[in-house]
């Protein structure tokens, strides 16, 4: 007895319609892609019902971490490397080319400026180890070893139109905050903005202007 | 789903001569499959929801003092920002009254110091009235102790715009009658 084969009948599907779409949106995306930076440490901040967006452009981030550790860093590569000449100069240390290029590849540092060369070299050598590296944070304290007061005003000599937003972690304590401020206002900075999460306002409650 | 276009070489049981037609149908799943990969892909590194940010703005450090009017305790509410999330609120007093020692609340942060502030901003225009510019007189003058965390001064200006409250100030010092006040809270 000859076997029925039961005829296969394959539902045929056109997918170049959906070929088209899935590349129109790949499209999309790509163009108005903008790359997560990869940061030194994680932070995570409160959230406030202000609406105003951190600017994309021309900022300064001064993170404090979980720890009290304080990390910073500047948007534009162009800035970076300008900001990093400036610190060679009034510092008087030095950097080999490729430091200053692994330099301006960081999204925001927390080492003082004495174990930047060093860092940055072992960056070099082996770039995967880079992230395992613990950084001790930025010093902010005394103020002749106040190395954050000197990073913002060779970052502002580098850029003068950069503008300043401190990202704090939610379990971060008020006196590295005030030490923060306190290298900010030195420098006759008195507008900053605090870069939050997102919340909702409480019912019934609307802005003024 | 699809599959791969059977056409092009069928006619076996034909007996006419056809000349054979070779299809021109691609099976697009594959490429769909990678453009949906890749359209994920840059969904998710992407920063999608930006942060927002508050701004804040310090009064300039002044080298000269300079003589202000002392402000009044009735129109002043104060907050000291203390550890585990609690604030101490002093309501229209002053830290060296006598009635301060009792009047010092404990408040959790959200609704109840929302509430708390509300009360106080309303009893203050009750008691004195707008200003000439037509602005409320009431005054929230925010403390930070050393115990509290970056995210309860945010808190707190928050609470500043939710309750509409102009007049604030972001002081770090603490007078002696303030030390002696709080105690081992200030710890």
């Amino acid at each position: 007895m000859p076997a029925i084969k039961p005829k296969r009948n394959y539902p045929m599907m056109d997918m170049t319609a959906m070929c088209d779409v899935a590349f129109l949106l790949l499209t999309f995306f790509i163009l108005t892609a903008q790359f997560k930076a990869q940061d030194a440490a994680t932070i995570e901040t409160p959230s406030s019902i202000s609406a105003i967006k951190v600017p994309d452009k021309d900022i300064m981030i001064i993170s404090i971490g979980k720890d009290g550790k304080v990390y910073f860093g500047v948007d534009n590569q162009q800035t970076r490397l300008a900001m990093l000449e400036n610190i060679t100069q009034t510092e008087g240390v030095q950097f080999t080319d490729k430091q200053k290029k692994m330099f301006s590849l960081q999204a925001n540092f927390g080492v003082p400026i004495r174990g930047l060369s060093q860092w940055l070299q072992a960056g070099i050598v082996n770039p995967d180890k880079m992230k395992e590296i613990v950084q001790p944070g930025i010093p902010t304290d005394s103020t002749a070893q106040n190395e954050l007061a000197k990073w913002i005003y060779q970052a502002r000599r580098a850029n003068n139109l950069l503008r300043i937003a401190i990202k704090g972690d939610n379990v971060a304590k008020f006196p590295v905050f005030k030490d923060v401020m306190a290298s900010l206002q030195a420098q006759n900075i008195n507008k900053f903005n605090l870069i939050t999460g997102t919340e909702a306002p409480p019912a019934g409650w609307s802005s003024d202007k | 789903m699809s599959e791969i276009a059977q056409g092009g070489g069928g006619g076996h049981g034909d007996k006419k001569v056809r000349s054979k037609k070779a299809s021109t149908r691609v099976d697009m799943t594959p490429m769909v499959d990678l453009g949906f990969l890749l359209i994920t892909f840059f969904i998710l590194a992407t920063t999608l929801s930006k942060p927002s940010s508050m701004s804040l703005a310090v009064p300039d450090k002044q080298t000269e003092k300079q003589e202000t009017e002392p402000l009044k305790a009735s129109k002043v509410l104060t907050l000291f920002l203390g550890k585990d999330n609690t604030v101490w609120a002093l309501d229209r007093l002053a830290a060296d009254d006598d009635k301060a020692k009792t009047d010092l609340k404990k408040v959790a942060y959200g609704p109840d110091l929302r509430t708390l502030i509300f009360q106080s901003q309303a009893q203050v225009d009750r008691e004195h009235g707008k200003d000439e510019k037509g602005l409320s007189q009431f005054v929230c003058v925010i403390k930070p102790l050393n115990t509290s965390t970056y995210k309860n001064v945010v808190d707190v200006l928050d609470e500043m715009t939710v309750t509409k409250s102009k007049r604030y100030a972001l002081v770090d010092a603490l007078t002696t009658s303030e030390k002696e006040l709080l105690g081992d809270k200030a710890n």
